[in-house]
């Protein structure tokens, strides 16, 4: 039995956990819902040993869990798959579900032989076919996930945590994953697992906790709650006010591609975005929506293929500052790496792409730039208490926005906006929305990459799925529904 | 991203091409020939001894380096443990401590200011390049102001055998079999390129990757006092300056080798061939009577040109990969 | 900078460190507190202050520069050899900046070309350009200069001596570079996260080139007033200065990570250096004590959050873990 007593967690800037206390009774699959950004790794990561400074308690069968590092928590039997890729890439599958705990013979040579007799009874039992030997690196996504399960499952353990480990594998792969799940909860090991995918809580846990917000909301067995009072607990309002409606106009064509590629990335890839417009792209992690986006805006250079914007043909972008001079502009869907610069101030980040439209002779006109900042701040209404508190300072939502601001003032007509959402709170999502709304009512268009099925369904006009590196159907609004796309994505029957 | 796997995987496990050891090694073997075509009496037992000795002291300095540069750490006080623990270590030479006393002590030395550096490291969460400066500057000064600058000098003969002949060499030797043995077979080695990899990956793997830190800085210090040991025994005296600059000639050494200053790729063996064709042609070229000033530019062009050819191999890969 | 700022508490830490430094010598030393000798203080920090001007644009870029005290070698090399060669004198110092900024280019066409390491880079140019200098002068001194050259290392202005005034010149300059200009903005963003910056259309590459010639103009500029100084051109000339100029920057509170970091808080991490060093030996103490002091004050500056962390968080675990006993 897990009980986590009064945990709190904040980082700066957001409190990720609020005083969270709940039980996980033992030899049971406990699921953990809640949204992106509710705080589920958070917990995660305490309870693996990962953060230690936190307020509050854990108790393992009345033990207080006394832990500084996953090692310690892995010698207390608390195994863990987290939501990151921990796979190292340049070592083998056997040397990767072995790491840190590789078995060793004589004058403590490792036992290679048995490094691989393992990993590949752990293979078989999840039923994949790639070899222990083969190098991580040139691996799927999926089969790099199905790696990380397997770093779990070798260990001898009480307790196995899982943070959403079926984020990029086919439906296929979960139903094996599930039934290795079955098997070990049999064998008496507690579960905890983590998703904000309800169907596949309902399918195999026996009880629910849902937090929202950092904080805890309910704990319940799965037999006295049903899946819309968990959709109404994880998002804390009613279904119909998640997405403002859509009311921009469909105007004339901006962005048309044509048979673009990239050798290993994505293939022969063509789509349109007009004036007015969400173009939504669905796809799995590893599906190639990233590559595209990044390789239509000149941050990776494509093969070949053809780009216009506007009807006019470009040549293709090898560099973000051509793209950005053509109207064309990319929110990264990691704004921390790709977005932000942590260590400036709002300020400095915001006038990033435009400081030397903004200078005179070399030095940046100070009043002008302070009053382009100022009117952005306020327009999306981002929380700070200077323009020149730094950036690492403020929540995901308001880092996000900063984000967008920098955007918006390149004067671009085409947006993507890969996962503009991940990891911020409910409210924020709402006013991302709303933003993408209003660009779209200004006669901007956009292409909104999203794993979040519901997001993309409610907001998108149109929705091109994506799975290994083609484009393989597109839908209208009308047409799109979650088990449709689903099975188009994951290459299930119907097409 | 299917395509071009199995092509992938097949270039990957070609040995040859596993081998990065390769062209550094083709290059001693040229130098060699070249050498011994120009240099008369180049190819002599003597010379070759000679040369072996030099190689010793730098070479034993990179092992350590090397384990440090995997994990994505570097280490820049091993030329001031390496004073530190002989001008220290040795001061009761002169009262008759013998090396049954001075030696322990000498090693225990590098091990504890090692043991330090590795606490720093980790615990204060500072990049090592910093601490091991910082501890660099910390150690030459104390060296300097507890031996107030004096030499220990004469040194009784059983301190001498250790640089006599080709025992450093064999020293060398050994030490770069064991670690070769570290880093390829054991749990320690092969984690420590885990954490030059992705040390998060590691962290959330459950290797206890401070540890194995402090382990690594532990290590180097134990190899700069051993190096120590040899130094005297080579140069028949302690002087409290010895080992200044030592450490850029053992990153040049790891760099020649293969290592990538990026963590988590390199092998000792490369330490160990870079070490070596430093010293040759540093031999060399005293032997063709080229003036020792121009050796600084030949160990700068064969750092650009290793380092460039490792990065010319990535760019391409790279390209395929992406 | 704004009060309250981490960078502006850095630097308030760093005038304390000095005014510290400064009252406990003056109490110690009579002879501290003279004219004379603060002047020689001054004076002679001029150089070593130069390369910290140019190590901390390099840093704050997220590179890194071994070569400094080399470059600066060897502009004093060039002004001094081109001189003999009997170039007219304002031809050889030209001469000497074009070397300086050449060299920078050299280190940037390999940290930008082939994505090296710059650490590996400037420690292999290094080993070249100090080889070069040591090869030419072959353990000689050159010291053939104009003696208007030479004497303006004893001109003061304002009481102030005219290498210093240079050195508070560029520091003023490159503190207007760095803080209002857009390329100075770059450069910190180039340093704070190199991807962010790409991504927002900045010519990363550009700002290297940028950042590593200016660099070597900076030095050259160094190894000019090191040859007015010491009215020679030697061959260490800055053999120990990378070590030197980087322990003084980082104490200075740049990030050897990039993006952060001010000229003001290095040129106070070199201040401190000298000041230190003069104390020493007015005190008659070995002046070794100066490198303990100096690598103690490098790993607290750097560290003190870490250290303040890892105190705290024991402490933390500590209480709830007693309110864990007492439930
Ligand atoms: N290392 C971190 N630094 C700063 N904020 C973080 C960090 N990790 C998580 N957060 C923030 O904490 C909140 C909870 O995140 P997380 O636990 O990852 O949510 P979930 O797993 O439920 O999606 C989010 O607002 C997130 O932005
Ligand atoms: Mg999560």
């Amino acid at each position: 039995m897990i009980r986590i007593d009064h945990v709190s967690k904040s980082f700066p800037g957001v409190v990720a956990l609020d005083d969270i206390s709940f039980q996980i009774d033992s030899e049971t699959v406990h699921g953990l819902v809640g949204e992106n950004g509710a705080g589920k790794s958070t917990l995660i990561k305490i309870i693996s040993g990962i953060y230690t400074d936190y307020e509050g308690d854990i108790f393992i069968d009345d033990q207080r869990l006394q832990i500084n590092s996953v090692h310690e928590a892995q010698k207390k039997g608390i195994a863990t798959i987290f939501q990151e890729l921990t796979v190292v890439r340049e070592l083998t599958v056997a040397e990767n579900i072995f790491l840190g705990r590789e078995p060793v013979g004589f004058a403590g040579a490792l036992d290679r032989a048995e490094m691989e007799r393992k990993s590949q009874q752990v293979l078989n039992e999840l039923n994949v076919s790639f070899s222990p030997r083969d190098k991580v690196g040139d691996l799927s996504v999926a089969n790099q996930q199905i790696v990380e399960i397997s770093k779990a499952l070798v260990l001898n353990t009480q307790i196995l945590i899982m943070d959403e480990p079926t984020s990029s594998l086919t439906e296929k792969e979960v139903q094996n994953l599930f039934s290795v799940i079955h098997t070990l909860k049999s064998k008496g090991i507690t579960i905890l697992y983590v998703s904000h995918k309800l169907e596949e809580i309902f399918k195999i846990c026996d009880a629910i906790t849902v937090l929202r917000d950092g904080k805890h909301i309910q704990t319940s067995l799965k037999s006295a709650t049903t899946p819309p009072d968990v959709i109404r607990m994880m998002v804390g309002r009613s279904l119909n006010m998640l997405f403002p409606p859509r009311t921009a106009q469909k105007g004339d064509l901006l962005l048309s591609v044509k048979d673009l590629t990239r050798v290993g990335e994505f293939k022969d890839i063509s789509f349109e975005v007009h004036a007015g417009e969400i173009v939504g792209f669905a796809g799995l992690i590893g599906s190639g929506r990233t590559e595209l986006a990044k390789a239509l805006f000149g941050a990776t250079c494509p093969d070949n293929g053809e780009i216009k914007i506007c009807n006019q043909k470009m040549k293709l972008f090898c560099h973000p500052r051509e793209a950005i001079s053509q109207g064309l502009v990319y929110l990264s869907e990691d704004r921390k790496q790709e977005g932000l610069i942590l260590l400036l101030s709002v300020r400095e980040n915001i006038t990033l792409p435009i400081v030397k439209k903004i200078s005179k002779n070399l030095f940046v006109k100070r009043k002008e730039e302070q009053n382009i900042v100022d009117s952005l701040i306020e327009k999306l209404k981002i929380k700070v208490y200077s323009r020149d508190q730094v950036v690492e300072t403020l929540s995901g939502g308001n880092q996000q926005k900063v984000v967008i601001s920098k955007l918006l003032l390149t004067n671009a007509k085409v947006f993507i906006f890969d996962e503009p959402t991940r990891g911020i709170d409910v409210g924020a999502k709402y006013e991302i929305y709303k933003i993408m709304n209003d660009l779209t009512a200004d006669g901007k268009g956009i292409v909104f990459i999203s794993s979040e099925l519901p997001e993309i369904l409610g907001i998108s006009d149109r929705i091109y799925c994506m799975r290994e590196g083609s484009i393989v159907k597109e839908y209208t609004r009308e047409e799109a529904n979650p088990e449709n796309v689903m099975s188009v994505l994951t290459g299930g029957s119907s097409i | 991203m299917n395509m071009p796997l199995e092509q992938k995987i097949q270039e990957k496990r070609s040995p040859l091409r596993n081998f990065r050891e390769l062209p550094i090694f083709l290059f001693i073997v040229g130098m060699l020939i070249v050498f011994s075509i120009v240099i008369p009496g180049f190819l002599s037992a003597r010379n070759f001894v000679n040369i072996s000795r030099q190689i010793a002291v730098v070479g034993i300095l990179s092992m350590g380096m090397t384990l440090a540069i995997l994990t994505a750490g570097i280490d820049l006080s091993v030329g001031s443990i390496l004073s530190f623990a002989i001008s220290i270590g040795g001061m009761g030479i002169p009262d008759g401590r013998t090396i049954w006393v001075v030696y322990p002590l000498v090693l225990g030395l590098g091990l504890i200011l090692g043991l330090v550096n590795g606490f720093l490291i980790t615990r204060v969460a500072v990049p090592a390049i910093i601490i091991t400066l910082g501890t660099m500057n910390i150690y030459r000064g104390i060296t300097m102001i507890v031996t107030q600058g004096r030499y220990i000098t004469p040194i009784p003969s059983q301190f001498l055998y250790i640089g006599r002949g080709l025992t450093p060499f064999l020293f060398l030797l050994g030490t770069v079999i064991l670690f070769i043995y570290i880093t390829l077979f054991t749990r320690f080695g092969r984690n420590i390129y885990a954490i030059g990899g992705s040390e998060q990956s590691a962290v959330y793997s459950g290797v206890p990757v401070q540890k194995y830190k402090i382990a690594v800085y532990a290590i180097s210090g134990v190899l700069s006092a051993f190096a120590g040991l040899i130094f005297v025994g080579r140069s028949g005296f302690i002087q409290p300056q010895a080992g200044i600059g030592y450490e850029m000639n053992a990153i040049a050494a790891v760099v020649i080798g293969g290592t990538s200053i990026a963590g988590g790729a390199g092998s000792i063996l490369g330490s160990f061939l870079g070490s070596v064709l430093m010293g040759l042609i540093l031999a060399g070229l005293t032997m063709l009577s080229v003036d020792p000033y121009w050796q600084g530019l030949v160990t700068g062009i064969l750092i650009i040109l290793a380092i460039s050819m490792d990065s010319f191999r990535q760019l391409r890969s790279d390209r395929r990969t992406l | 900078m704004k009060p309250g700022s981490e960078q502006f508490r850095s630097i308030l830490i760093l005038i304390l460190v000095n005014v510290g430094i400064i009252l406990v010598l003056s109490f110690l030393s009579p002879t501290f507190l003279t004219y004379e000798n603060l002047l020689s203080v001054l004076k002679r920090m001029s150089e070593l202050g130069m390369l910290a001007i140019a190590e901390t644009i390099v840093f704050i870029s997220g590179g890194f520069d071994l070569s400094i005290g080399t470059i600066m070698a060897i502009s004093g090399l060039i002004a001094g050899q081109m001189y003999i060669l009997g170039l007219p004198f304002f031809l050889c110092i030209l001469l000497a900046l074009l070397g300086g900024m050449a060299a920078g280019l050299m280190n940037a066409l390999f940290i930008v070309k082939l994505r090296l390491q710059p650490f590996i880079v400037t420690l292999a140019t290094m080993s070249i350009l100090r080889s070069i200098v040591y090869g030419v002068l072959r353990g000689k001194t050159l010291s053939h200069f104009p003696e208007s050259y030479l004497a303006s290392g004893d001109l003061t202005i304002l009481g102030l001596p005219f290498l210093f005034i240079v050195l508070v010149i560029f520091a003023l300059l490159a503190t207007l570079f760095l803080q209002r200009t857009y390329v100075g903005r770059q450069i910190y963003a180039v340093g704070g996260n190199e991807r962010s910056a790409y991504l927002s259309g900045i010519s990363v590459n550009r700002i290297k080139y940028t950042v590593y010639i200016l660099s070597g103009f900076i030095c050259a500029c160094a190894g000019l007033l090191f040859s007015i100084r010491i009215r020679a051109v030697i061959p260490d000339a800055g053999l120990n200065s990378p070590l030197e100029v980087v322990t003084a920057v980082v104490i200075g509170g740049t990030a050897i990570t990039g993006g952060k970091g001010t000229i003001a808080g290095s040129l106070l991490g070199v201040l401190a250096l000298f000041l230190l060093t003069n104390g020493f030996s007015l005190l008659n103490l070995n002046p070794f004590w100066q490198l303990v002091v100096l690598g103690l004050l490098l790993i607290y500056v750097v560290g003190r959050e870490g250290i303040s962390k890892a105190l705290v968080g024991k402490r933390l675990k500590k209480k709830t873990h007693q309110s864990a006993a007492i439930k």
